[in-house]
């Protein structure tokens, strides 16, 4: 290698602002019309039954169309967790001023776990197993948050 | 095996930040590497390029790289994805009989260009998980290793002890730049914490870097060194996204060893392999993925921790080199690893060097929690 390079003189900053209009499809558009009705919405695989949320076409594994609708939740089990001290804005670690609770919750008669936030709890209180319900939003905004949030159930 | 393929040199650089240019960091490690050798850029009949359009800001990002590589009216062609994989595809490109010679060169700057963590929000689904914006890599990351130590007991203070073992390799290692030379457990727990249970010592530092290596065939690595590794097997795995699959038992990391240890005709890893390096990006995913290459049992990595088993020393050294959170250049980190296996069996490995090793593992991973898993088993016995 050769040795060290010279200091830069000028920092090129190339900023890329596009807006790629992606269309969201049948099914994730089904899944928000289903949180209008706070209702949350998967589907199941004809072949190895696993019920995956949010609901798309097709289970990777046995390369099938998946079609049957079924309704799961609104309450679950958080069956993993994390708490977040930072968020990435960008690329870039920044610090939070209040911790972020974070769980992959199995939704009652789901199989894939949703990942959501969970609020109205301390961060110490998250653990494994413990049971949570869906808070939707009220009025729907016709958007993936309208399931905002779980807190704990009861 | 269809032809014999060597790895007859390689080279690498890491830092923070390289204060170059792409296009000069590959022009200075690749005619360093031409120098080095003996060679000259006439010497290579096809280049697999190795790099992340996204990660560069630039389309076919490899257009850039020709010239400075030395690929000048070459065949040249490019892999988007871990450079375990763009080795593969090299070896291949060889084994067909068009090629003799072929130079695998990965790289990116994710310390002075484009953070990694946005490449990797980029690779995530855009209808959902990007919209929602609660899944990064580091928040994946994290709930892979709550995962892991809760279905298999590792304490905190055992993945403190995992860091710290690379931490401390890293330091040995003059191509890895954040090595700690005396590093603790207690020194990783007071690091900042991210996202529980992950730490900034867990974690892969944002690596500007590349990594240059020669393949050759069986004639030709004769004629180029007296020390050819021979790449014995190769094995390849697609998972799917994310939170669908078990990321604690990799089913994908297991099928691509298997598949590796098939060609090599490798029975017993544990027992053949002398050295493994893997990419492991965080602490956790070393026992992850170690034990989905049966190197170590399943759900051991508490164990293997306390016992130093993967240490220089140890039964299994994994990562003598400092691993991932010694430097991680994306795109460059798999191909680091086989780097580093070559420098382990052609005893160039200085102060990192594993006595006796013969046969070594590099393993690369893509994607968000390891979703895809390349494995590559090198070793000097031709065979």
């Amino acid at each position: 290698m050769a040795e060290k390079p010279e200091k830069l003189v000028v920092d090129v900053q190339v900023p890329v602002d596009y807006t790629y209009n992606y269309r969201i499809g049948p099914y994730l558009e089904r899944y928000i019309k289903g949180l209008g009705e706070k209702k949350i919405l998967g589907v199941t695989c004809p072949e190895c039954s696993k019920v995956t949320v949010p609901p798309r076409k097709i289970c990777g594994a046995c390369n099938r169309v998946l079609d049957e609708w079924v309704e799961v939740g609104p309450a679950g089990t958080v069956e993993n967790y994390t708490v977040g001290h930072v968020k990435i804005n960008k690329g870039l670690v920044e610090k939070l001023d209040s911790p972020q609770l974070l769980a992959m919750i199995k939704l009652d008669g789901a199989t894939v776990p949703l990942l959501a936030e969970v609020k109205s709890i301390e961060p110490t209180e998250l653990k494994k197993g413990l049971r949570v319900k869906a808070v939707f939003k009220d009025p729907p905004e016709d958007s993936l948050s309208d399931l905002s949030h779980f807190e704990a159930e009861g | 095996m269809l032809r014999k393929v060597a790895i007859v040199g390689q080279a690498q650089m890491n830092a923070a930040d390289s204060g170059m240019s792409r296009e000069r960091m590959l022009f200075e490690l690749c005619k360093g590497f031409y120098d080095s050798m003996g060679i000259t850029r006439h010497d290579i009949d096809t280049f697999v390029l190795c790099s992340n359009d996204f990660a560069s800001g630039h389309t076919i990002s490899n257009v850039f790289e020709d010239c400075p590589v030395g690929a000048y009216m070459k065949d040249e062609t490019k892999v988007e994805a871990d450079g375990v994989m763009a080795a593969t595809y090299a070896m291949i490109r060889i084994m067909s009989g068009l090629y003799d010679t072929a130079l695998v060169v990965g790289n990116s700057q994710g310390g002075s260009v484009m953070r990694p963590y946005l490449v990797m929000e980029y690779t995530l689904n855009q209808t959902y998980d990007r919209q929602l914006g609660l899944m990064n890599e580091l928040s994946a990351a994290a709930l892979q290793a709550r995962a892991y130590m809760d279905e298999f007991g590792l304490t905190e203070e055992q993945l403190n002890k995992i860091a710290a073992r690379n931490l401390r390799n890293a330091a040995l290692n003059p191509f890895a730049f954040n090595g700690r030379a005396d590093v603790t457990p207690e020194d990783v727990a007071a690091s900042d914490l991210l996202y529980e249970p992950l730490r900034q010592l867990h974690c892969y530092p944002f690596t500007d870097g590349a990594c240059v290596l020669l393949l050759a065939s069986e004639e030709k690595a004769k004629e180029l060194t007296d020390r050819p590794v021979w790449i014995k097997g190769v094995g390849d795995s697609l998972d799917t996204y994310y939170p669908e699959r078990n990321a604690v038992r990799s089913k994908s990391v297991k099928l691509a060893g298997q598949r590796a240890y098939k060609m090599a005709d490798v029975g017993d890893p544990a027992n053949r392999i002398d050295v493994a390096e893997v990419s492991a990006k965080f602490a956790h995913q070393e026992p992850i993925i170690c034990e989905g290459l049966g190197l170590f049992p399943e759900g051991s990595g508490g164990e293997v921790a306390d016992r130093g088993l993967a240490d220089l020393d140890g039964a299994m050294p994994i990562c003598p080199s400092g691993g991932a959170l010694g430097a991680y250049a994306f795109n460059a980190g798999g191909l680091v690893r086989l780097a580093e296996c070559h420098r382990q069996l052609a005893g160039d490995a200085g102060d990192t060097q594993v006595v006796d090793a013969r046969t070594a593992l590099a393993h690369g991973q893509d994607g968000f929690c390891m979703q895809h898993n390349a494995v590559m088993i090198v070793s000097v016995e031709e065979g």
